[in-house]
């Protein structure tokens, strides 16, 4: 991981060229749970290697808009493609993108039965065939990333909360996946944990990984963002670099919306 | 790795840690009779309670040991105890009877020998178990003569001893190779009694045919129980319904009307002039009663696990069935295993209830040994050694339901 700490700040505000194709193409998606439509068309394309915040109030809709990008929800309306695959109800398309997708969950989500390294090893293990001595070398590497080789062989519940965030993220990273999703990550976490699971998130944004972040962590934002999105009541409505985002915004509910936190 | 935060945990905690709560301190009594006052005499109404509860206890422990030791005479039992155990089972061919105790005391120990944990030894531990071994031992004395049977019994100690080594020293990956071998244990035991000029199935009888129906519908049931439990939460329709239906169907039923129905209904699935033996149709009706029990549980395990479970499991990319296999299932059993052994506890002693299909099983046979002339009057005897058989089979399995529990709450959640 040396070479990726020379990197210049600056190249990370610079639109990554790619062959005129994003990560993630969203085109006019829509969904609704009953009568209410939580997501009124979001049109949106995230590039290779983009690191992406989505901010906004909540019922907006921003959990619901990446759970739709690895099928957790199923969106009713308009088009997502994932690295040039459409999502269908086809269930193998939708194996194939979960498999290329990582996604770190607000409650972490680890599998309490299982132990840290076996939760890491799991899906590269019975998704991917690997060996098991493969996995489980690649699982401590993981583990060592994020900072917790000692904890591998204990259960979730003797970990701290900032622990256990951090198991999750590698366990998510353990599929070799080319998007990272993370849903409010550190929004469950106490104060003091909070930086450790940042900054295992900002080691991986410099990595070049693509990420989508729902996140209250402004700081994070302005550090790492390439793009920041706000949603409100189901529509995107603004996209802006965290520069111009939070020093001025645009739009009325989006000024509203940053008097609040800030 | 520079950019890495070091481990926070192995920073200094800075903040002062504050008193645990603590019991209020209580000192040990110094006399027995200083715990004889706190305990039994606190108040007048307690020492009341203590002299009435403590009377009546002394009366009716004298009556029982009185009635057990003087009165009943223990020759009903003594004189049929293979009949008891083995039923009608032909003599010159119980030797097969007592190679299937050998494999499945064999299996007990190991499953034993499994859920082990460390505990100390306390001294009321300790006195428990030699009262009990005492007991146990002191029944055998009174009951079996002869050199042979003993030998045999010792044996079947040993077998015992020998799988609980088996058992503690394979720990935990000898789960999966142990329910295998539980599950083939059946057939196993049906070659056993069967094969080469074997025993027809109306011969079988005795608390061996309630352990065979038993340990047939448990090892039956369970994996039955689970596809339902699953069907049950199917996204299709027509396993959804079918699960529902069965389920409340089966659990709306009397048993002992399932097991009449078994004697009539079963035949119209069978080609003509296919006859199965009593037993088997009681032991297809006990397999399907039971799933519909262990579905529910199940199920109710099942509803315990978070949503984020299956969330993170989809995440990961993992079908639907390995979903089930490795995250939810081994979660929901774990927390259902009080539940699933009462359950299988109560099935075992259902077992006496194919006396109305007019099969040998030990209940009925303690009820008709009396009919003998030598033993007229001596119901009593005979129905008291009965229950204890049972007993000693479902406490046993109680108490390895805890020692399971114990173990597999050890450090995980």
């Amino acid at each position: 991981m040396a070479e990726i700490e020379g990197k210049a700040e600056p190249t990370a505000h610079l639109p990554a060229e790619t062959d005129g194709q994003g990560m993630i193409v969203a085109e006019q998606v829509k969904k609704w749970f009953g009568k209410f439509q939580a997501l009124k068309g979001i049109t949106t394309t995230i590039r290779r290697g983009e690191v992406v915040v989505i901010i906004g109030p909540s019922g907006s809709g921003k959990s619901t808009f990446i759970r739709c990008i690895n099928r957790l929800e199923r969106h009713d309306a308009g088009q997502i493609i994932v690295d040039g695959i459409e999502l269908t109800d086809d269930i193998r398309d939708i194996h194939r993108i979960r498999s290329e997708i990582g996604m770190v969950f607000q409650s972490f989500n680890l599998f309490p039965h299982l132990t840290v390294l076996q939760n890491v090893t799991l899906a590269p293990r019975n998704v991917r065939k690997w060996p098991r001595a493969e996995a489980e070398q690649k699982g401590m590497n993981l583990l060592e990333r994020v900072g917790i080789p000692e904890q591998a062989h204990k259960y979730p519940a003797q970990l701290s909360g900032g622990q256990q965030q951090r198991v999750a993220i590698a366990r998510a990273l353990a599929m070799e996946p080319k998007i990272m999703l993370f849903d409010e990550p550190t929004s469950a976490l106490d104060p003091e944990m909070i930086k450790e699971v940042l900054d295992a998130m900002k080691e991986l944004a410099r990595s070049g990984m693509t990420m989508v972040v729902i996140t209250h962590e402004i700081g994070f934002a302005k550090e790492v963002a390439d793009r920041v999105l706000f949603f409100d009541e189901g529509q995107l409505i603004e996209e802006e670099t965290p520069t111009r985002f939070f020093s001025q915004p645009q739009h009325q509910r989006t000024k509203l919306f940053l008097s609040q936190i800030l | 790795m520079g950019s890495l935060p070091e481990d926070l945990d192995r920073a200094p905690l800075l903040v002062e840690e504050e008193a645990v709560v603590e019991l209020a301190p209580m000192a040990a009594p110094a006399t027995p009779a200083d715990w004889a006052r706190r305990n039994l005499f606190s108040s007048w109404f307690s020492g009341l309670l203590t002299v009435v509860v403590g009377a009546g206890s002394v009366y009716l422990a004298y009556r029982l040991l009185r009635w057990v030791f003087v009165t009943a005479d223990w020759t009903v039992v003594k004189a049929n105890l293979r009949l008891f155990m083995a039923g009608r089972f032909p003599e010159e061919e119980i030797w097969r009877v007592w190679a299937v105790g050998y494999l499945v005391v064999f299996l007990a120990g190991a499953s034993w020998g499994i859920a082990a944990t460390k505990r100390a030894w306390s001294p009321a531990r300790i006195v428990l178990r030699l009262v009990l071994l005492g007991l146990l031992v002191g029944t055998l004395v009174y009951l079996l003569e002869g050199v042979r049977i003993w030998l045999l019994i010792g044996a079947m100690a040993a077998t015992f001893a020998v799988g609980i080594a088996v058992g503690r020293a394979g720990g935990r990956r000898l789960r999966l190779p142990l329910g295998v071998a539980w599950a083939l244990a059946f057939p196993f035991v049906v070659v056993i009694l069967r094969a080469f000029g074997g025993v027809p199935p109306r011969l079988w009888g005795g608390f061996v045919l309630n352990v065979l129906l038993a340990v047939v519908g448990i090892f039956l049931s369970f994996p039955v129980g689970i596809l339902l439990a699953l069907g049950r939460r199917s996204t299709l329709p027509a396993i959804r319904l079918f699960s529902v239906g069965f389920i409340e169907f089966i659990r709306g039923v009397p048993l002992v009307t399932l097991l009449i129905f078994g004697q009539f209904v079963l035949p119209l699935f069978l080609p003509p002039g296919m006859r199965l033996p009593d037993i088997i149709r009681a032991m297809t009706m006990f397999t399907i009663f039971s799933a519909a029990y262990v579905a529910e549980i199940v199920r109710g395990g099942m509803q315990g696990i978070p949503e984020g479970q299956y969330e993170a499991a989809r995440a990961l990319g993992l079908s639907t069935t390995r979903m089930m296999a490795m995250i939810i299932l081994p979660q929901a059993l774990r927390s259902t295993i009080p539940a699933m052994i009462s359950h299988f506890i109560s099935l075992f002693k259902d077992t006496s209830l194919i006396v109305i299909l007019g099969l040998p099983e030990l209940l009925s046979l303690a009820r008709r040994a009396p009919v003998n002339l030598r033993f007229i009057g001596r119901e009593k005897e005979a129905l008291l050694a009965a229950a204890l058989i049972f007993w000693v089979l479902a406490f046993s399995m109680s108490r390895w339901s805890q020692r399971l529990e114990r173990r597999l709450g050890v450090g995980e959640r």
